[in-house]
């Protein structure tokens, strides 16, 4: 099973974990000063590269997904939409079957090496991706300084280059009106935390994401352990609301079979409704109202309500409206799954 | 409402621009819009361009007097400090060489330091264990237990030789440790 179907540690809250090493190639300009010579010398490389890295790595041109394949890829928070709609050719990524490792070449940086898992699992990746790093640089000379460390194009990645970030599912602060606190707390404590999707001030199924703004002058042990502290904080908080709505009882109770209840009779879904409608209905499974479904269920009922996903799994091209009412008879048929 | 510029399609875009606070508004068609390199406006607002404006009102007020950043020039890629100002993005690794100087302070601004201590290349990389905290206190407490046992030693030893006044500032040593 892939790694965002699975069912993580504290995954009531922390949805997926991820951890990012931005490395440039030495001898070579960045990527937006690069030629299309050195783009493809960039490309070229890492693709002869990438059987000798292991871990079941496949290399693929960007330029050999169709459109749907690249959303869908978007939609499991593995590659950036900024990247699935570049138009360099030479764009491309090391993925593996899992999909819990994806190398990007030629995104900002040569290579944006990432590693994800579902739930809390920062430590572990953190290893992980260090492991991978190792056996990169063994391959490809990156570009150090001594000074200020892994160069990257933006100043805000130089040093170790790296971004540990987790996404949150936080309905219940979001319900109780407390999320602002929250957010301001977080961000006075130097890290970062914004709303994954839309740019208003609820963002879309009550998702942040939660990563380190620092990325020169600490220690990846750091970071890692700054990250995770933060985040447990965050997830303690989410957790007192999520008690403190419990003891609404019914009136809780009422809103989230509402929710269910149109989930799983409506005969047409928009993919915002849909999104709305899971994250009441997530957090009803996970304060063990609704009994119907399991963690597994939901991760899958999230992903594959997402039009593009939606696509692949009905496996052709759908319009607005037919995914509408593909959409309502997805949510009904994994529902019903033995 | 027709379109501002060319005046003959309906307007279906309206984009706003907030510079210093003086707020200018136009109406486009898409057409228009299109021309004027605005048609990706799921984005509107560079990020990039964005970050480098933070840069430029810094440098403006920290450096440029004294430091005549915007004439430095990347021999290796032809990036000028203007062009990082605008992009916010480095174009090579000698970048980072030529511009250190303004960059120090940037970094600071940005990181509260401009200096490494992460790994580097060929750097044996300890792992991290998952359950460090824990460790960390037992290795702590070990430490202690011998410093302890040391000074115990020197202690004995400094009686034995009548080192009095050494003697006396160990004993309160141990004593610290105790509390």
């Amino acid at each position: 099973m892939n790694w965002y179907l699975q069912n993580g540690k504290d995954s009531d809250v922390i949805i997926s974990s991820r951890v990012r090493l931005s490395r440039n190639i030495e001898g070579l300009p960045y990527v937006q000063k690069c030629n299309e010579e050195q783009l493809k010398t960039v490309h070229n490389k890492l693709k002869d590269i990438t059987p000798s890295i292991g871990y079941g790595l496949k290399f693929i041109s960007l330029n050999d997904l169709d459109n749907t394949n690249k959303q869908a890829l978007v939609e499991k928070h593995i590659i950036s939409p900024e990247f699935s709609k570049t138009r360099n050719k030479y764009a491309a990524i090391i993925i593996n079957d899992e999909e819990n490792i994806c190398i990007e070449v030629n995104e900002e940086d040569h290579i944006k090496l990432q590693v994800f898992s579902s739930g809390m699992e920062l430590e572990n990746l953190m290893n992980l991706a260090i492991e991978i790093d190792q056996k990169l640089e063994e391959l490809v000379p990156y570009s150090f300084n001594k000074k200020y460390g892994y160069l990257t194009a933006c100043p805000t990645n130089v040093g170790t280059g790296l971004k540990v970030s987790v996404l949150a599912h936080l309905t219940a602060l979001s319900l109780t009106e407390n999320i602002r606190k929250v957010l301001n707390a977080v961000n006075n404590l130097g890290m970062s935390i914004r709303g994954m999707y839309g740019e208003g001030s609820k963002p879309e199924g009550d998702l942040y994401q939660i990563s380190n703004n620092q990325t020169l002058g600490v220690t990846e042990k750091e970071i890692t352990k700054n990250v995770k502290l933060i985040s447990q904080k965050v997830i303690e908080q989410e957790r007192t609301a999520r008690k403190y709505l419990a003891k609404k009882g019914i009136d809780l109770e009422d809103k989230i079979y509402r929710d269910f209840g149109v989930l799983s009779n409506a005969r047409k879904l928009s993919e915002e409704e849909a999104r709305e409608l899971l994250s009441s209905v997530k957090l009803g499974t996970d304060l063990g109202i609704i009994k119907e479904l399991d963690d597994t269920k939901i991760s899958k009922l999230i992903l594959q309500t997402k039009p593009a996903n939606l696509q692949l799994r009905v496996g052709k091209e759908l319009s607005i409206y037919e995914q509408y009412i593909e959409r309502a008879k997805i949510v009904q048929d994994i529902i019903n799954e033995k | 409402m027709l379109c501002q510029n060319c005046g003959k399609n309906e307007a279906n875009i309206r984009y706003t621009q907030i510079i210093n606070g003086v707020k200018k508004e136009i109406a486009l068609c898409s057409s228009c819009a299109k021309k004027l390199g605005m048609e990706n406006l799921e984005m509107p607002i560079s990020f990039n361009s964005f970050l480098g404006d933070f840069f430029n009102d810094y440098a403006e007020t920290e450096f440029l007097p004294m430091l005549q950043t915007n004439e430095l020039k990347c021999k290796t890629c032809g990036m000028t400090y203007n062009d990082f100002i605008d992009t916010g993005m480095f174009g090579c690794s000698d970048c980072y060489d030529v511009f250190s100087n303004p960059i120090d302070s940037l970094l600071k601004n940005l990181h509260g330091t401009a200096k490494h201590i992460g790994r580097g290349p060929n750097g044996k990389a300890e792992k991290i264990k998952v359950e460090e905290s824990k460790k960390e206190d037992s290795n702590k407490q070990d430490q202690n237990q011998n410093k302890k046992e040391r000074l115990e030693k020197e202690l004995e030893k400094a009686i034995k030789e009548e080192r009095y006044e050494d003697a006396a500032k160990i004993r309160d040593e141990i004593k610290e440790m105790n509390k």
